[in-house]
């Protein structure tokens, strides 16, 4: 028998028994569907992240105080107080840290700005006047802060979108002066609203210069990160070296396993979100796997019915002349044609739902949310889809093969 | 020339400890061109000895020669290759495929031969016309009689050109009148195109189309004779 006349007879037999047929493939269409949704979406939300964290600038290092959290409840190295400013002052030395671009010290807090009646939650962000540059900041109206202003803990503060609409209501804002912890700050410029998929939420938030944050909000003399810039992207990495070199000195510490600080690069936050964002999704296909293993039971479930019931029909072709391996064939192909029919239509299907949730989603969210065909679930999909066919096909249709033909004519 | 010569032909099953014998040392030949009736009551074992002469089943022991050879040695593939070209089946109980056309039930048979696919409508159609059914090719087998099904099934045993036709009863689940149908092609199968027929049948009336009958009883021959007054296809076939 040729396998043109196989891949015939097995046409004939699916088509024989459609409903069944179209109700098997469902099962893998809906396992396939799933793990294509599930890669192609975390692929999106991958790239998503990564450029935000890429919009930062591949050049961007930063210091924040405390080693490295080693467990959820290791706080006590979030909030450490360790970065002064005898450490700027050595960090802007060219002779420790040549290849430095610029430098920012920033803090947090938050607290509660108010203006006349209203009052709003705002996160308070002290730096310099740098910060525009590093986050590529534009004002809708009004200028930023400058370095003057820095130098002499000027009451200025630059808001938000979320917050100026909360407080002004219809007025404009700029030029007013809104109050914190009883301290009157002038607006001296607004941002636009920079949408959901921001990493720092710009629109909620009150900038102001650090000194003026440190100084009459905050009450410290410590900073809470510091941002920096290496000269060229190729220097980033020995830069975050010297830096690393310069704070151990400051701080008069000869193991490095005891550093007060931890140094990151944009490229360390990256490769970082990348294998959270990695595992998750591998962990969501995982889940979706499991959809596509139900599928394959019900291919051998309908595979072994089929022997079953065809039993008389493999004893009559057996009769005729089939061989073993006709029979084999026949049933396996049957098999192997439903996944692969379901695998196709399971890629095609995922990957439409997946580019219409892509669409919707930066819609919705107006985030710039790149639709990405999951090559790699597609391939992963195919191939185990085919796999399901061979395996859950393959036993039923070798208990086919192996009945004498007056065995299977004579079964009831 | 014999087609067909057994030698202490024996098949036996067993199921847990017990065996059941259902044939015991029977030996015969049939020539070419014969047309051979075995009848017996039921549970005689004419149709575990027609399983074997059509290599379905294999003996337990004994010597089986077909076409002049030892088959004893042949694989299962070997098996069915020579079943699907020297040897045709008629069973009792039709065997057509459902939901496929009648040209179709046909030409089954040619998809494990080495008959080009080309000639495959040909022969089908040559066959189903053979025995009548022209202006049914493409007819469901539901849509036929059950005579009708079962000169479709003779159609495909047909489409190969085989050298003996085995019939398992082929009148078993027909009213008179298509058996007497069903009888006189076959007869006339063996008398125009001088094949060798081998029939199993309980039934004499059905048997007396033969030349010969061999009649078995408990597994063993229990005569072997000429037919005397051999039944045409125009006699009366009555059940």
């Amino acid at each position: 028998m040729t396998y043109k006349h196989i891949f015939q007879t097995s046409i004939k037999g699916l088509s024989t028994n459609r409903s069944r047929s179209i109700l098997t493939i469902l099962g893998i269409v809906i396992g396939i569907t799933a793990i294509m949704l599930v890669v192609s979406l975390g692929a999106g939300a991958q790239s998503l992240i990564l450029g935000q964290v890429q919009g930062l600038g591949t050049n961007t290092i930063a210091v924040i105080p405390g080693r490295e959290p080693t467990s959820p409840s290791d706080v006590s190295s979030l909030f450490g107080d360790s970065l002064k400013q005898k450490d700027i002052v050595a960090l802007q030395n060219k002779s420790n840290v040549p290849y430095l671009k610029s430098i920012m010290p920033t803090v947090i807090g938050s607290d509660t700005a108010s203006y006349n009646s209203n009052t709003y939650q705002t996160s308070i962000f002290g730096a310099t006047e740098l910060i525009a540059e590093i986050f590529d900041l534009h004002p809708s109206e009004g200028r930023f802060f400058q370095r003057e202003d820095v130098i002499s803990s000027a009451d200025v503060v630059v808001i938000g979108s979320e917050v100026a609409t909360h407080l002004f209501d219809n007025e404009d804002p700029l030029g007013q002066k809104i109050k914190i912890k009883g301290r009157n700050f002038k607006v001296v410029a607004v941002l636009p609203p920079t949408g959901g998929g921001s990493l720092f939420n710009f629109d909620s938030m009150a900038l102001m210069p650090y000194t003026t944050a440190q100084t009459y909000l905050l009450g410290i003399k410590y900073f809470n990160r510091i941002i920096m810039q290496s000269l060229t992207d190729a220097q980033v990495e020995s830069t975050a070296e010297d830096v690393k070199l310069t704070l151990r000195e400051s701080h008069n510490i000869t193991d490095p396993t005891k550093d007060d600080f931890t140094v990151q690069t944009q490229q360390d936050l990256a490769n970082r979100l990348t294998t959270i964002t990695s595992a998750l999704t591998y962990f969501l296909a995982a889940v979706a796997s499991i959809a596509l293993f139900v599928g394959g039971v019900g291919i051998m479930n309908i595979m072994l019915v089929s022997v079953t019931e065809r039993t008389r029909e493999i004893g009559l072709r057996k009769a005729l002349g089939a061989t073993d391996r006709d029979i084999l064939s026949q049933f396996l192909l049957e098999a192997v044609l439903l996944t692969a029919i379901g695998g196709v239509i399971g890629i095609i299907l995922g990957s439409s739902l997946a580019f219409i949730i892509s669409l919707i989603l930066s819609k919705v969210l107006s985030v710039d949310w790149q639709y990405v065909f999951p090559w790699s679930g597609a391939i992963l999909g195919l191939v185990v889809s085919a796999l399901i066919g061979l395996i859950f096909g393959g036993y039923p249709a070798k208990q086919a093969a192996s009945k004498s033909p007056i065995e299977a004519l004579r079964y009831e | 020339m014999n087609i067909i010569e057994v030698k202490n032909l024996r098949k036996s099953y067993h199921e847990g400890i017990t065996s059941t014998v259902a044939l015991k040392n029977v030996t015969f030949s049939i020539r070419k061109g014969e047309f051979v009736a075995i009848m017996g009551p039921s549970g005689s074992g004419k149709s575990t000895l027609l399983h074997l002469l059509g290599l379905l089943d294999e003996p337990t022991s004994g010597h089986y020669e077909f076409n002049g050879k030892n088959i004893s040695s042949y694989s299962r593939n070997e098996l069915a290759v020579l079943r699907n070209e020297k040897i045709g089946f008629v069973f009792q109980a039709f065997n057509l495929l459902p939901r496929t056309s009648v040209l179709q039930n046909a030409i089954l048979p040619l998809y494990y031969s080495h008959i080009p696919q080309s000639e495959w409508e040909a022969r089908g159609k040559a066959a189903v016309e053979s025995v009548g059914l022209g202006h049914r090719l493409s007819h469901q087998p539901s849509e036929l009689s059950g005579g009708e099904k079962q000169r479709l099934a003779i159609a495909r045993a047909l489409v190969n050109n085989p050298d003996i036709i085995f019939a398992d009863e082929p009148t078993g689940n027909l009213d008179s009148k298509s058996g007497k149908n069903v009888m006189s092609i076959i007869q006339h199968l063996n008398e125009k195109e001088g094949r060798t027929i081998v029939l199993i049948t309980h039934e004499s009336s059905t048997a007396e189309h033969s030349e010969r009958i061999i009649r078995l009883m408990d597994g063993e021959i229990e005569s072997d004779e000429k037919v005397k007054h051999r039944l045409t296809p125009n006699d009366e076939y009555v059940k």
